[in-house]
């Protein structure tokens, strides 16, 4: 068996190794599926026919397994040339030195100057040495989608405040015909989006206040109070488990009024619903108005270490985020260019959810309060331990304030931590 | 029967050399790694702690003790009620009726659909918005908007529910084999004793399936113990980790967190465990020790 | 239960020559048999329904019997995700694992029932042993295994991996069913002058079709339906199979259903029409008295 092993091994590699023509770079599409693999595909293909001398090999990896894939490969020292990545992950990719710095490649490239710097800001902050570890390509946000139709039925305005996102979710709940205002996402990611809400609540504009968590302000309390107050009040019962599957699935079959997730829902969003029932608003406001905003993870193309042939891969990273390139894949998707370049396109103006998003960003007004993605510890925090809390909270078997503030002390201590290594 | 003694190590053989190639490796590194701290997000902290996991383990971490105690509830109903509704599933497409054949590739269709598919028919099927209660309020029945992932009173009995779709065919299937293997002669022969259906299925049937159902449960009852993904996708371990099995919990430190050791140390635990009550369950079963 | 009129064939298949079978009603039968098979065909079948109609139904729409279906969902997996090579693969991977698992779970089952031999116990305990730990957990040194052996991006990688991890249960299984075949068949062929080779084939491996049957089918749909190896160790779009094509369905921001759906009955129809044809190998009408001394 293991001579059988040793033979088959010698024909394997000996099959690779015979590749003289084209260089050849894999690339793994983190969020592989119906949905994006065509986009990346023409892209490819637009790709290859510019530059004859380099093949890219597409792998669509399922989002839902991506990041053990990438732990995998990494671990066993087979990572592609370039893969897709977002922020919400990318700290855990650096921490592995498995990738490449991008900031000499951009600042020395066509890319220079060319990319939002508020998306860059995020990128740079995941790492500890601030150093650019992907190339952003598109940014996302947090949003409402309301049923517009319903407001207009019950006469109700879009709201501004989360008062009055209350009082609307209260209003357009009739339990009888199995119709609520909202749903919470209180299963997988919940407290990722608690925070953006509490956030843009309480109009607090840092994560950390001398190197303690905000998160156990009071003020953010009291959103999480008025948000959990509306459980099976004004959602559906389902929620306390719900990801946003499932909540996606009310909001397009219709049982909620509104759904508080991201622009990244914008084709399911449209095509169940259109564009005459559904729009986007902003998170509301709190009572300090402020616009205060947690952003949403940036999705990017990071470049590994161990690629053999990063001249091609740059190339091909540079190629995807060039305005031509990045203005494509942005309107099939509906996400905000990271090329600024892109900004004037005539798709954008039809858009009006990316219109909306870019908006926000680009109001001087509005305050960016980036979470701490760059903790090593930040998803192991915000999921596996406080998730459950999170639904006790919800369950009644907690209170918002002792839940946040074991976030909060968890959240103090890691900060800590990494201030030192820093 | 008499035996040369090559004989059984030649059978063996091609199973030895997989197991040692590709099993023992993997389960000793997880060994290893429950003797240190080992996160791939903060390598500056890795090293050996001896048994420092373990003491977390076991007095630091209640939701260890939590998990294991659902784990053994989730295996213990799991396999009980596969079993009993697999061999009568087994004993109903055993008899002679028309349309059986049709009847058994039925029945027994859910075995060949995958975890991930599983999972993804019956969060369609428990939906509040697009799922069978929702169709059965609009018939009357039960109260539109029933959640019955969302509500803890009803998230174990709809989770053990979603495994049993699967898992029933298992056992009917090999306990339907098993029931091939029983000589006829040996009903008739209870049957000439005056015997009823009752009693010929204590006396013969039963006696006979013993050994199917003692190594059939016992190999269910691992499957079940590490089964993840089902939980997984349909509750995630909730709500406020209700429903979190060990293994679950296990994914979720090494996987989700990148606590690998203590998520290593985790699985040694279960690892233990069940070796524990494989022996234990040999021996009360006296499993092989039938003339 | 008191019941004195019974007829044997209600339990086992009726023997050979059927004897005495009456026509008179049994009215326990509806209870004992209808009804709880219709009610489990029902439990079995209810599930399966909402797949078709998520998979017939276009996006958005909740009728139960939908009209008109659409095939944009098929037409999304097959043409979109590329379901026919992964379908492609993951038969390939499945019928590989399937022989390899029988074959060597034959070899080892039949040692372990019919022989009495040192480390038999710790053989079987460490069969077992190798199902208590996740494959999740095993995955980062059995990749660097399958990567030092050449043996990523392979479907005969696959096949080896995942005969690795059926192999142990189905050995067992396997085990059970030979012990129940009566080892005194065997002896008498081989006083009959067979070799004990020739013994198994003649007399032993007959009376294990169903065994074969459950066991291998077990092994074929174990490999068709792992997930975590065929992506794991694979890197190639066009070496993944059924499952990956599944999860692609599940995005990071959003979940196509019916592609999920379609998906799902592109994978499940053709092995519940494999286990439709293969299952009247599980009753065999064989008894002990059949085989000629």
């Amino acid at each position: 068996m293991r001579t059988l092993l040793v033979a088959l091994a010698l024909v394997l590699s000996a099959c690779s190794a015979g590749q003289d023509g084209p260089t050849t770079i894999t690339f793994w599409d983190n969020n592989g599926g119906p949905g994006r693999t065509p986009i990346y595909q023409e892209l490819i293909k637009r790709f290859e026919a510019a530059n004859p001398d380099i093949k890219v090999e597409y792998v669509g990896i399922p989002s839902s397994s991506v990041q053990q894939k990438y732990d995998t490969a990494i671990a066993g020292g087979s990572t592609p040339d370039v893969g897709g990545v977002t922020t919400s992950y990318l700290a855990h990719l650096v921490g592995q030195d498995a990738l490449e710095p991008a900031d000499d490649r951009v600042e020395g490239g066509p890319l220079k100057g060319k990319l939002l710097s508020g998306l860059l800001e995020t990128v740079r902050q995941t790492a500890p040495d601030g150093k650019l570890y992907a190339v952003p390509a598109s940014g996302n946000l947090d949003v409402i989608w309301y049923r517009s139709d319903r407001f207009a039925e019950a006469r109700i305005s879009e709201p501004s405040t989360w008062d009055d996102l209350v009082k609307a979710a209260t209003q357009l709940t009739k339990p009888a015909e199995n119709q609520y205002g909202f749903t919470i996402r209180g299963g997988a990611g919940s407290v990722f989006q608690l925070l953006s809400e509490a956030y843009s609540y309480s109009g607090i504009e840092k994560f950390y206040d001398g190197g303690k968590s905000t998160v156990s302000d009071p003020r953010n309390a009291e959103l999480v109070r008025k948000v959990a107050e509306l459980y099976k009040k004004a959602t559906p019962e389902a929620d306390v488990n719900n990801s946003y599957t499932q909540m996606v699935a009310q909001f397009t079959g219709g049982t909620v009024a509104m759904m508080h997730h991201n622009l990244g829902s914008t084709a399911d969003v449209m095509k169940a619903l259109g564009p005459e029932r559904v729009s986007a608003m902003p998170l509301p406001k709190g009572p300090s108005g402020k616009r205060t905003v947690v952003p949403n993870p940036t999705d990017g193309f990071a470049v590994f270490k161990g690629s053999k042939n990063r001249d091609a891969a740059w190339k091909f990273v540079e190629f995807l985020t060039s305005a031509e390139s990045n203005g494509y894949w942005n309107e099939k998707v509906g996400q905000i260019p990271a090329n600024t370049d892109v900004r004037g396109a005539e798709w954008i103006q039809k858009n009006p959810a990316v219109k909306m998003a870019l908006g926000v960003l680009e109001d001087p007004a509005t305050v960016i309060v980036p979470a701490p993605v760059y903790l090593p510890e930040y998803s192991s925090i915000t999921k596996t331990d406080t998730e459950p809390l999170y639904q006790k909270v919800l369950l009644g078997q907690m209170s918002a304030q002792e839940f946040l503030d074991q976030l909060a002390a968890k959240l103090t201590t890691a900060q800590q931590e990494w201030e030192k290594r820093k | 029967m008499r035996t040369r003694t090559w004989a059984p190590y030649a059978l063996i053989a091609p199973t030895l050399l997989l197991m040692a190639v590709f099993l023992v490796y993997p389960i000793a590194s997880v060994g290893w790694f429950s003797l240190r701290q080992h996160t791939v997000t903060q390598p500056w902290k890795n090293g050996f702690i001896g048994f420092e996991n373990f003491r977390r383990m076991l007095f630091d971490d209640p939701l260890f003790w939590q998990s294991l105690v659902f784990s053994a509830k989730w295996v213990f109903v799991e396999v009980g009620l596969q079993l009993v509704l697999g061999l009568i599933l087994a004993l109903i497409v055993n008899e002679t009726f028309i349309g059986r054949a049709v009847a058994r590739s039925l029945v027994f269709s859910p075995w060949a659909v995958s975890g991930v598919l599983t999972t993804g028919i019956w969060i369609l099927l428990y939906n509040p918005s697009t799922g069978v209660f929702q169709q059965l309020a609009q018939w009357g029945i039960g109260d539109p908007g029933t959640s019955v992932l969302g509500d803890p009173a009803t998230v174990f009995p709809a989770t053990v529910v979603t495994e049993l779709w699967r898992g029933v065919p298992f056992f009917a299937i090999l306990l339907l084999a098993d029931l091939q293997t029983i000589p006829n002669d040996l009903y008739e022969a209870a049957s000439v004793d005056g015997a009823g259906r009752w009693r010929r299925f204590i006396s013969v049937t039963l006696p006979h399936l013993r050994d199917a159902i003692v190594l059939s449960t016992l190999l269910r009852a691992v499957w079940e113990f590490n089964n993840v993904d089902l939980i997984y996708t349909l509750t995630g371990g909730g709500p406020a980790n209700q429903t979190t099995t060990l293994p679950l919990y296990v994914a979720r430190k090494a996987v989700d967190s990148h606590d690998f050791g203590y998520g290593s140390a985790l699985t040694m635990a279960g690892f233990v465990i069940l070796l524990f009550f494989s022996i234990l369950y040999l021996r009360l079963s006296k499993f092989g020790s039938r003339a | 239960m008191t019941q004195t009129l019974t007829r044997p064939e209600t339990i086992v298949p009726p023997p050979p020559a059927p004897p005495r079978r009456k026509k008179h009603r049994d009215p326990s039968r509806f209870f004992r048999l209808h009804l709880p098979l219709v009610l489990y065909l029902l439990f079995t079948l209810i599930p399966f329904y909402w797949m078709l109609v998520f998979a017939l139904r276009p996006a958005g729409e909740t009728a139960l019997v939908p009209w008109p279906i659409t095939f944009e969902h098929f037409d999304t997996v097959w043409n979109g995700i590329g379901f026919g090579l992964f379908f492609q693969n993951s038969l390939i991977i499945a019928l590989g694992t399937l022989v390899t698992v029988t074959v060597f779970a034959l070899m080892g089952g039949y040692a372990l029932a019919r022989f009495k031999f040192r480390g038999q116990r710790v053989f079987l305990l460490a069969l077992l042993c190798t199902q208590f730990i996740p494959g999740a957990m095993m995955l980062i040194p059995l990749f660097v295994i399958f990567k030092s052996a050449g043996l990523l991006n392979s479907l005969t990688g696959l096949i080896i991996a995942d005969t690795a991890f059926q192999l142990p249960l189905a050995l067992i299984l396997m085990s059970g069913f030979v012990r129940n075949v009566p080892v005194e068949l065997e002896e008498a062929a081989m006083v009959d002058g067979c070799s004990r080779l020739r013994a198994f084939f003649a007399v032993t491996l007959p009376q294990l079709r169903p065994a074969l049957v459950a066991v291998g089918s077990f092994a074929f749909i174990g490999a068709w339906n792992n997930f975590l190896f065929a992506l794991m160790f694979a890197s190639k779009q066009d070496k993944f199979t059924l499952p990956v094509g599944l999860s692609y369905a599940l995005g990071e921001f959003n979940t196509d259903f019916g592609a999920l759906a379609a998906g799902g009955v592109v994978a499940a129809v053709p092995v519940v029409l494999v286990f439709a044809v293969v299952q009247r190998f599980l009753v065999q009408g064989l008894s002990a008295g059949a085989v000629k001394g």
